[in-house]
């Protein structure tokens, strides 16, 4: 499998088409898993888990044809994912009619944003959204003269730009990153890194609290998350992190602490969604993707541990890196 | 009534292939499973309407090889007001144009006898009861025309399909499409209980009730106003 997929994707390291096949052998195994047991004990219910891994193989291929064949086409789609995610979030918190003018500049700061991670221009690309929006989106607001709700529209605007734009914009920017001397994997591998671990940690705290679950941990945001869930999947998370390090430039204890912050960051990120959900009366944010619910379902912690892994990255490995010698 | 090979293909073709999406990945509108519309021969769907979106999503959302014989029902003076806009909305959306104003003794150019005279065809029929796009997110009184042509009809059956977000997405008055997770709700194929106008129309009303109830938009009661 190896060979075939460095002849698909040429150019990537060897560490990343091992990680690849890594990804594509467990996914041939649990569909092997399936298919068996769905022979063997057609009484078990096991459907949701069949459509939750149909929709996998879909996401991987997806996600693997996007960022794996050409770099550009990687900006454009991570932009895509931005979209889809900010348009479910905005659907889902009802905004009032006159917020139609804001919300349509607020989608106009995700191609802004992709772009300037896409030129490497750090300076801009990191105020962009926590400054300019921030400044400009109020007063677009204000314009419309509908003062009741507004405070509360401001802060949703700007929290749902936040998180679904400048939160995944961080998987772009980890793209640019320059080249580090005997690195290989660069900035793909690291994103591969990232991508991979908080899905695990999705599925790793699902597991373990399914298996083990007894302690909640917050009952009253999201009942089926237990400390047993929580603990166990940050442990196998970090144990995970250790051993696919090699995509990093990390050295083992930074992988180790990395890990352990990407676990406890997208915990964070998947219950604060919940609470907004719960906030809300809804289960998932739409239908988009069988057996998950809606993009932002899936991408909910990865808005949370995207920036929070790349400053990590960003300050244990690249020093002394300054963006706008690569500009100028 | 035979099916128009040229016309149920370019149909086909526009809606969906073209149409549906960009509804879909653009406009982000979240359809239904409506294959259940294929085993009924004739219906009308009757839905709630807030938006120039509401009769493209419809359209869209149906079973292709029946939209040729789908008409919505479309009012004259807003539609047919020039001639090309007429035959162009005659071919792609197959509009079933009627005047808003007229009287019974117009005959056959009355618009209930317009719509009978289409069911009679074999047409199913979109109409929007409301009678015009009403403010977002807001359902306004349905007219009690749909009532008097299922009692004149007994034996067709009526879907409601509920719509959420469309008019946030394309309010009246503004030409600017916000994408928006705008949903369309289909409820299941009614018979009418009984050939009373007045009975029907409470049928009606009740339907609706019960999905504004299930899906509608609640609103904040924490309000302090």
């Amino acid at each position: 499998m190896k060979d075939i997929l460095s002849f698909l994707f040429p150019g990537q390291s060897q560490e990343v088409i091992l990680m690849i096949s890594v990804i594509i052998t467990t996914l041939l195994i649990v569909s092997g898993v399936l298919i068996v047991m769905r022979k063997f004990f057609p009484e078990k219910n096991i459907k949701e888990i069949v459509s939750r891994t149909k929709s996998w193989w879909i996401m991987i291929a997806i996600f693997i044809c996007a960022i794996f064949i050409n770099n550009t086409i990687s900006y454009i789609c991570l932009g895509i994912l931005s979209f889809f995610a900010f348009r479910e979030l905005y659907s889902v918190l009802h905004f009032r009619q006159s917020d139609r003018n804001a919300l349509l500049v607020a989608l106009l700061a995700i191609p802004v944003q992709y772009s300037l991670a896409y030129f490497t221009w750090y300076g801009a690309y990191i105020i962009f959204i926590p400054v300019i929006m921030f400044l400009l989106l109020p007063p677009i607001l204000v314009i419309k003269q509908d003062t009741h709700h507004i405070t509360k529209s401001m802060a949703m605007l700007q929290w749902s730009l936040m998180l679904s734009v400048f939160g995944l914009s961080h998987l772009a920017f980890l793209l640019s990153l320059p080249d580090i001397d005997g690195f290989a994997s660069g900035g793909r591998g690291l994103l591969l890194f990232l991508v991979f671990l908080t899905e695990a940690n999705d599925i790793m705290q699902f597991v373990w609290g399914k298996s083990l679950g007894k302690h909640k941990i917050l009952p009253n945001v999201s009942p089926n998350k237990t400390w047993e869930g929580f603990i166990g999947g940050a442990i196998s998370t970090t144990v995970i992190g250790y051993f696919i390090g090699f995509l990093t430039p990390l050295t083992t204890p930074q992988v180790i602490f990395t890990s352990a912050m990407i676990a406890i960051f997208g915990f964070a990120g998947d219950v604060v969604l919940s609470a907004v959900k719960r906030d809300k009366g809804i289960k998932d944010m739409s239908d988009t993707i069988p057996g998950h619910g809606g993009i932002f379902d899936r991408v909910d912690s990865l808005s949370f541990t995207a920036p929070a892994f790349f400053h990590l990255v960003y300050f244990l490995a690249y020093p002394p890196f300054q963006p706008f010698e690569l500009i100028f | 009534m035979e099916k128009p090979f040229f016309k149920s293909t370019c149909m086909k073709l526009v809606y969906k292939c073209i149409c549906k999406p960009i509804l879909k990945f653009f406009v982000g509108i979240q359809y239904p499973d409506c294959s259940f519309l294929k085993n009924e021969k004739q219906f009308i769907l009757i839905a709630n309407h807030n938006s120039h979106l509401d009769t493209l999503s419809l359209m869209t959302s149906l079973p292709g090889e029946m939209l040729w014989k789908v008409k919505p029902v479309a009012a004259e003076d807003y539609f047919g007001n020039t001639k090309l806009k007429a035959k162009f909305s005659n071919f792609f959306i197959n509009t079933l144009l009627i005047n808003r104003k007229s009287k019974k003794e117009d005959g056959p150019n009355y618009s209930i006898n317009k719509i009978l005279k289409a069911i009679d065809d074999g047409y199913s029929l979109i109409l929007f009861p409301e009678g015009t796009r009403g403010e977002p997110e807001q359902m306004s009184k349905m007219k009690s025309g749909i009532a008097r042509i299922l009692s004149q009809r007994p034996g067709l059956k009526y879907v409601p399909v509920y719509m959420t977000g469309m008019g946030t997405s394309l309010p009246k008055g503004s030409g600017i499409v916000l994408p928006y997770n705008a949903t369309l709700h289909f409820g299941q194929p009614t018979l009418p209980e009984s050939d009373d106008s007045y009975a029907i129309m409470d049928q009606i009303e009740k339907d609706f009730a019960q999905m504004v109830e299930k899906y509608g938009i609640k609103e904040d009661d924490d309000d302090d106003d």
